[in-house]
């Protein structure tokens, strides 16, 4: 009997031990998973937007196309193993570090989080010394409007200037030789709640900036400004009547769902488009040939959406505007009547891609936050396919002959109610961080997040200044339990190629290299250099603080190639760390907080970049 | 404080409350039928089972059970008892289905929210540009069947329409729903019915039942902008209203006044009645609510503020413009 | 019953009659012109040649223990979107306010004046735009979000999805000295 009883305690204890390391496998070490070889037709980058690489850095994507693909191929798989730091930077701030360092003209310019100062560093120099620093001023008060973070994803050097954006509001442009302001325009107004984090696109003599706030009952819009004097040349609205949208007798859109007159008018309760949002916060592309931008909206506002029945144009879907006048040529909505604060507003590559007969059709690359990876023609909008690059459980697809999104009726959020186990979680299967291409292997590698989220909604106040959200998010884990996911995604047969598994989201930019490596970096501090064929983990690096920012490859005054990466953790993922949030309230940080309880003891704020290279 | 002339739940001037009353009606004669015989039964009993003493005794009774006339009696009345049931619960079968036939085919949606103390009305379409908000007041076009969803922000509130329709509970993360059709023009009293709080009492709801044509010209005014303000001293109180604390809880479609947690007072001035049935709608009255709404209804969430008497005859007047 | 049990339960009585009174006292309309806000509360800080810092009001003791108030400031937290900057305590936009760093001051009236003002991070102000017992109501309901108030004047549950532990179970936050780095 006793024996019995020993035997039967041991099994249990047995199980027990597998039960847990079951439950435990793959948390810390980063696993890569394979799904095969990706597809012999590749997809090529727009070449009007995608000029050969002259081993500077000037704009956050690399070239209009948005590759942030650098063609320097010194550094390969052979030898990235040998990446030591070549010098530091330490900017003295520590909000969340996006912006990548531009380098051109031997001069490397660091831009950061508010206080948005600009540092100028002498590379032909050793350590790199500043040559000169800007310091704007940027008003404190502008800090108390920003949803996720003070943060500022970069500027743009142009024609001898660099551009950037200001986040109380302001654009600026300095002399890039002396750091001198030449002209600050107001942009957006911090008391109605907006504020500017976004890079700006410098083209065709213009300079477009949008506005943030789409949790703040902002009216989002996209401006362009005269490059040379800083003068409003027009203002593309995202919500309210065709004459402020700038929607005429060019808007032609691929889908009858986003035809009409006065759709942004129309598609909401009266009055709501002028606090709607469809704010441009992320990132824009523009094709030379065709002289259009393309840029995508935020959410609608507030995220309570029984208070804004109707599609909520033009928020949460793609414009293409001619850059001269502002006009659009075409709008596809990707999330009509937003439900989860599913923004669009994400990196839109610009690359050919093979159609059915044989020939190139200049398409549109884009991982978008609802969790499917759309492939459009860019001419036209039209969808050529759109797969889940992520887990969702709240739309069942995209219906290709009507682009229309199709929900899952049962996840739809009503007031009083907790909606559980929603997937993707808010931030989506992917948010603001950027992937990179590489016109080699044909791939979008994209660093993203795998979360899922419970909401409850309810009614929200408007008062101008103040949130105008109405809900609460709890976000934890999705299916598999690692936060973060590294994809490398074939946009031809619109599958994965491989897989790495990562325990913290991953919220910073990827970069691709011509030596057929990929970087990128997480949210605890390690950059990594991976295979761009196999994912297969080359390198990596301890940084003083997270790594939320865009990782860049410049050809320094010696020759040689340099990997130069801003490490300071924060933004909405990093807030907890940052503004030292408390975990005890799951809904703390839009529910963000729940997600990486355990981030403070891992990870603390900073503000240095680190510029890596080969030994000599 | 009398608004429609009479708040009456045998007003009947809708479907659902002519069916109550119907089905009261089949009640009444039903059960004063069974109540009579059972009075009457009593008393022959009584009168049966006097003994010269006049003490009831128990073998009297007794005797009675085996004989075949007491037999029948009880047959009889064990089918008089079904009968009269039968005939309550085909009665309500009928007036259930006579109401729940409303919702097969609404001419008009509404959503109501209830709130503590006051009502949030919508008028809803799949033309989402067309809804109208109101608070504490409900029009309805003569004859056409109206679709009520019911939500609750708070508490638990319950409307009841005594002159319409019966009472439905609005309960917190639920939706419910209220069918009505309207047949006779009028204004008429709705209130809450189920205890919110300490101003549940003055809870009430105006509802106005009108023809067709004077329906849309209401809903088109409701779906104007609110007008502007003309003279100095309206557009002071336009001031105020917009950027003080007005502006905090309350909307005004066509101004910066976009507050979402108090009743939307874009066409104010065209009510009735002053928080919710507290006050009728005259200059008097606004006065002494805006002045001080916790002595008119202590306890609800508007504050008294303090107000300097300038700031007092702006906001008046040009509140009094919200038609 | 005897005359010794009679008198003692009457004391009894009477104590909790007295002792329970401020509790829920409910004075909805307060005093308007009266509830003045301390615009020199400052965090603390030094207070050179022997000065003394101000002490607390006594209008504001009783705000912070009422439990009116500080169901009034449950409400009002939601409603002037509090929430949506500084979450249900943990924080946000804005710092957490269920802990026990305070920067600008954690005492009642520190708060009050913090939300009357504003601050210089980007914490609005809102006098004009709230009565000042409104203020008050806030400033105590903040206060519970630490567990700083006596357990039977909070509120129970909250109108939002669960998140935390409900307030009646909120362990004190000691707070700390003002941290005026920012």
């Amino acid at each position: 009997m006793r024996r019995i009883l020993a035997v039967i305690v041991a099994i249990v204890v047995v199980l027990v031990i597998v039960a847990i390391l079951w439950g435990t496998r793959g948390r810390n070490a980063p696993t890569t998973v394979d799904y095969g070889a990706a597809s012999a037709a590749k997809a090529v980058p727009a070449a009007s937007a995608s000029p050969p690489d002259d081993g500077n850095w000037t704009m956050p994507g690399k070239d209009y196309a948005s590759t942030r693909f650098s063609g320097l191929n010194q550094i390969t798989p052979a030898n990235v193993g040998k990446l030591q730091v070549a010098f530091t930077f330490s900017t003295g701030t520590t909000e969340g570090f996006e912006a990548p360092p531009l380098v051109v003209n031997n001069t490397m310019y660091v831009v950061t989080p508010w206080p948005n100062n600009v540092f100028a560093l002498d590379l032909t120099k050793p350590g790199a010394p500043a040559k000169w620093v800007y310091k704007p001023n940027t008003a404190a008060a502008a800090k108390g409007v920003a949803c996720c973070g003070p943060v500022n994803r970069g500027a743009v050097y142009a024609d001898g200037k660099l551009f950037l954006n200001l986040l109380d509001g302001h654009t600026v442009a300095l002399d890039a030789n002396s750091g001198a302001e030449l002209w600050r325009t107001q942009v957006a107004d911090i008391q109605k709640g907006e504020t500017i984090t976004m890079a700006p696109l410098v083209a065709a003599g213009k300079v477009l900036v949008g506005n943030s706030g789409g949790e703040m009952g902002v009216r989002g819009r996209l401006t362009a400004l005269d490059e040379g004097s800083g003068k409003i040349a027009w203002i593309g609205y995202s919500t309210g009547p065709d004459k402020d949208v700038l929607i005429g007798p060019d808007y032609h859109p691929p889908y009858a769902k986003d035809a009409g007159k006065d759709l942004g008018v129309s598609t909401w309760p009266p009055g709501m488009w002028k606090i709607g949002g469809g704010s441009v916060w992320g990132w824009l592309s523009y094709d030379p040939k065709l002289k259009l931008v393309y840029y995508g909206t935020s959410n609608p506002g507030p995220w309570n959406s029984t208070q804004r029945p109707g599609d909520n144009k033009f928020t949460a879907g793609v414009f293409a505007r001619d850059i001269d006048t502002g006009k659009v040529r075409w709008f596809y909505q990707s999330t009509p009547h937003d439900l989860y604060d599913h923004d669009d507003i994400n990196e839109i590559v610009l690359a050919d891609v093979p159609g059915p007969n044989g020939q190139r059709i200049p398409a549109m690359l884009r991982p978008s936050r609802n969790g499917f990876f759309y492939v459009q023609d860019r001419r036209s909008g039209r969808v050529l396919s759109a797969q889940p690059y992520g887990y969702i459980n709240v739309y069942k697809g995209v219906d290709l002959k009507s682009g229309q999104l199709i929900p899952v009726p049962a996840m739809e959020p009503q007031e009083g109610r907790v909606l559980r186990n929603i997937c993707p979680a808010s931030p989506g299967a992917k948010d603001w961080n950027p992937s990179a291409f590489s016109p080699i292997t044909g791939l979008v590698y994209i660093p993203h997040i795998n979360l899922c989220q419970d909401m409850g909604i309810q009614n929200a106040n408007y008062i101008a200044g103040t949130p105008f959200v109405g809900a609460d998010v709890k976000m934890y884990a999705g299916p598999g339990g690692n936060r973060g996911v590294f994809t490398a995604w074939d946009p031809i047969a619109q599958r994965k190629v491989f897989e790495i598994k990562e325990d913290l989201p991953l919220w910073s930019p990827a970069l691709a290299t011509g030596g057929n490596l990929v970087f990128y970096g997480t949210m605890d501090g390690w950059f990594k250099a991976i295979d761009a064929r196999t994912g297969k983990l080359l390198w990596q690096f301890k940084t003083a603080s997270g790594i939320i920012g865009q990782p860049i490859s410049y050809r320094g005054p010696d020759g040689r190639q340099y990997i130069a990466v801003p490490s300071g953790v924060g933004g909405w993922a990093g807030a907890i760390v940052t503004a030292d949030l408390d975990p005890d309230d799951p809904t703390a940080a839009l529910g963000f907080v729940n997600a990486v309880k355990d981030l403070k003891t891992r990870v603390a704020a900073g503000g240095v970049v680190y510029v890596f290279a080969l030994p000599q | 404080m009398n608004m429609s002339g009479f708040q009456t739940a045998l007003g009947g001037d809708a479907l659902e409350s002519s069916n109550f009353l119907s089905l009261f009606a089949v009640f009444m004669a039903v059960c004063t039928i069974m109540y009579l015989l059972v009075i009457g039964a009593l008393l022959i009993g009584m009168w049966r089972g006097r003994t010269p003493g006049g003490e009831l005794t128990v073998e009297s009774g007794r005797h009675h059970e085996s004989t075949p006339a007491f037999r029948t009696a009880l047959i009889g009345w064990t089918a008089l008892i079904l009968v009269g049931l039968t005939a309550l619960t085909i009665a309500s079968f009928f007036t259930d289905r006579s109401n729940a036939s409303v919702a097969r085919d609404p001419g008009l949606t509404l959503k109501v929210t209830a709130n503590q103390w006051w009502w949030d009305v919508e008028y809803t379409t799949h033309d989402a540009s067309k809804m109208i908000r109101t608070a504490n007041e409900i029009h309805l076009p003569v004859g056409v069947p109206a679709e009520i969803t019911l939500q609750a922000s708070d508490v638990i509130h319950s409307l009841w329409i005594p002159n319409l329709a019966g009472k439905q509970d609005l309960i917190p993360g639920r939706v419910t729903d209220m069918q009505l059709l309207p047949r006779k023009i009028g204004t008429y009293r709705g209130q809450c019915a189920e205890f919110c709080g300490i101003q549940h009492a003055h809870m009430a709801l105006d509802v106005t039942v009108e023809s067709k044509a004077d329906f849309e010209k209401w809903v088109a005014a409701q779906q104007r902008v609110a007008f502007a303000p003309t003279t100095p001293l309206q557009l002071a109180g336009y001031h105020y209203v917009t950027t003080r604390e007005c502006s905090a809880c309350h909307a005004i479609t066509g101004t910066p006044a976009g507050g979402t947690v108090g009743p939307d007072l874009t066409h104010f001035a065209s009510r009735r009645s002053i928080g919710a049935g507290t006050l009728p709608m005259n200059t008097g009255n606004l006065y002494g609510w805006i002045a001080d709404p916790q002595s008119q209804k202590p306890g609800n969430h508007m504050p008294t503020i303090g107000l300097e008497p300038a700031d007092l005859h702006a906001i008046v007047a040009y509140l009094e413009t919200l038609k | 019953m005897s005359s010794l049990y009679r008198n003692s339960f009457a004391a009894i009585a009477l104590l909790a009659l007295i002792c329970g009174c401020d509790r829920d006292k409910q004075e909805p309309r307060g005093n308007p012109l009266g509830e003045t806000i301390p615009i020199a509360a400052s965090p603390d800080t030094i207070f050179p040649g022997g000065k003394t810092p101000p002490s607390l009001d006594p209008r504001a003791a009783a705000y912070e223990q009422n439990a009116y108030a500080i169901a009034q400031g449950q409400q009002l937290f939601t409603w002037m979107n509090c929430a949506g900057c500084h979450s249900h305590g943990g924080g946000g936009m804005g710092p957490a306010l269920m802990d026990g760093k305070w920067r600008y001051g954690g005492r009642i009236d520190q708060i009050a004046a913090s939300i009357a003002n504003g601050r210089p991070n980007g914490m609005p102000s809102w006098r004009g735009k709230l009565t000042n017992q409104q203020i008050w109501q806030l400033a105590a309901y903040v206060r519970t979000l630490s567990g700083q108030v006596r357990k039977d004047a909070v509120g129970a549950r909250g109108d939002t999805m669960s998140n935390s532990p409900p307030q009646t179970e909120t362990v004190r936050k000691p707070v700390t000295q003002a941290d005026s780095a920012q």
